[in-house]
């Protein structure tokens, strides 16, 4: 039985343990330089009393250490990641969303190119069927793909509103780099999508909005 | 892919330029590269899915239930005196750093925990290369964690891995030295001078570009 007090005293550990998986300065140690995991665990420590996740942080200091950026370089590009956090986190707060997926979407939305105006919007929008960070993780594709912010957070938004499913909502970056590739440009092919999304506009659907099933879709 | 593509579509497959730079009479076979690659992209997903599903239930099937494992653990009568010991003083030491390093750290309460995953395959046609890895935010950007292997001998390259549901930033590293984007996916400013391919992965219906 003497591996029952192995096991109650190795239980005792497992706060530890994971306490250490949070930190960021265990993370990075080995990877970026010393100067550099102190700042950024100062910018780690920021975020986390703000309520924002941690995770693109360090993903962005390893990034910038595997690239061979220098060690201010990296600082700014975190410190960069920490301020688009913030911006969405205050965005989608008065929407009611504060989930840490909807967060680095919502930063991820603001870095392609999309103000702090048009992620609320897009959140605004989403539903039970469409979350919030997967509407904006695809606008800010859409935005990456060469569409214009305003007429991605529109397609997005007709797509909801009509009801397609999600994975209608989600195939959009795909739909558009196929007419893309056709010679149409990203702001004329996100057109023609949203045109068809409001042409599956239903009486039920323009009523009632969110979530319904599109009757016109087999 | 058995015939050759211009050298300027190659190049835009190899993530050196855009559709958009190439000449008006090379769209179409620009095109239909594209369109291949994405074929390609799209056949081995659902059957890795399902290998594993299968595998899986092999492997349970012949197992003891968890409670019955954990018992003839405890039970069995292997731990030497001493390790008891020194766990324990580890236990007392890594509890007081625990305690001076948390005031430094309060738990991420909105740390990303991605419960599902699904699979993902990668498509490079990078010609001449003698190496080619995938980083990004899915593997700490580690270069040497993910390997492309060729497929044949026309200078394509892939690799299938299972990504967490979510948003990933990611590039490929040819021959050790030289990022790339990936041609099929768009691209961000990563901030440090390059570009990243994303790649939204969703419950729903696997890798969204």
């Amino acid at each position: 039985m003497k591996r029952l007090w192995f096991a109650l005293v190795a239980a005792s550990l497992t706060p530890v343990v994971l306490a250490g998986q949070r930190d960021v300065s265990t993370r990075l140690a080995g990877h970026v330089p010393p100067a550099v995991v102190a700042q950024v665990q100062g910018l780690a420590d920021t975020a986390v009393a703000r309520g924002l996740p941690v995770d693109p942080l360090v993903n962005k200091a390893l990034e910038g250490a595997v690239k061979g950026a220098p060690p201010d370089r990296i600082v700014a590009a975190v410190r960069t990641v920490l301020q688009q956090l913030d911006r969405a986190s205050d965005a989608l707060r008065p929407v009611g969303v504060t989930g840490a997926n909807a967060i680095e979407a919502g930063a991820f939305a603001i870095a392609a190119g999309l103000d702090s105006g048009q992620v609320a919007t897009v959140a605004r929008s989403a539903d039970r069927a469409h979350p919030a960070a997967t509407a904006l993780q695809v606008v800010a594709t859409l935005v990456a793909l060469g569409v214009p912010p305003g007429r991605g957070v529109g397609l997005v938004q007709a797509t909801i509103r009509a009801g397609e499913p999600l994975g209608d909502l989600v195939s959009l970056p795909s739909r558009l780099q196929v007419a893309m590739a056709g010679g149409v440009p990203p702001a004329a092919a996100a057109e023609g999508l949203e045109r068809a999304a409001l042409n599956h506009l239903t009486p039920k659907a323009q009523g009632h909005g969110k979530g319904q099933g599109n009757p016109h879709r087999p | 892919m058995s015939r050759g593509f211009d050298p300027l579509v190659k190049q835009m497959l190899d993530g050196e330029r855009t559709i958009a730079d190439l000449p008006p009479e090379l769209h179409a076979e620009a095109a239909e590269a594209l369109r291949l690659q994405s074929a390609i992209d799209r056949r081995d997903v659902s059957l890795s899915r399902g290998l594993e599903a299968r595998v899986m239930a092999a492997v349970r099937a012949r197992a003891d239930s968890p409670a019955k494992r954990a018992w003839r653990w405890l039970v069995a009568p292997s731990v030497p005196r001493w390790a008891i010991g020194a766990l324990a003083a580890a236990s007392l030491a890594a509890l007081l750093i625990g305690r001076s390093s948390s005031k430094q750290t309060t738990p991420p309460v909105t740390a990303s925990q991605p419960a599902e995953s699904a699979y993902v395959k990668f498509v490079l046609y990078a010609p001449g290369a003698h190496r080619v890895a995938l980083a990004g935010t899915f593997n700490q950007w580690d270069a040497g964690a993910t390997l492309l292997a060729r497929a044949g001998d026309q200078g394509v390259w892939t690799v299938t891995v299972a990504l967490p549901i979510g948003q990933h930033q990611y590039a490929f590293v040819v021959d050790g030295r030289r990022w790339v984007t990936d041609p099929a996916a768009p691209n961000v400013d990563d901030g440090f001078g390059r570009r990243n391919s994303i790649m939204s992965v969703t419950p729903t219906s696997g890798p969204a570009l």
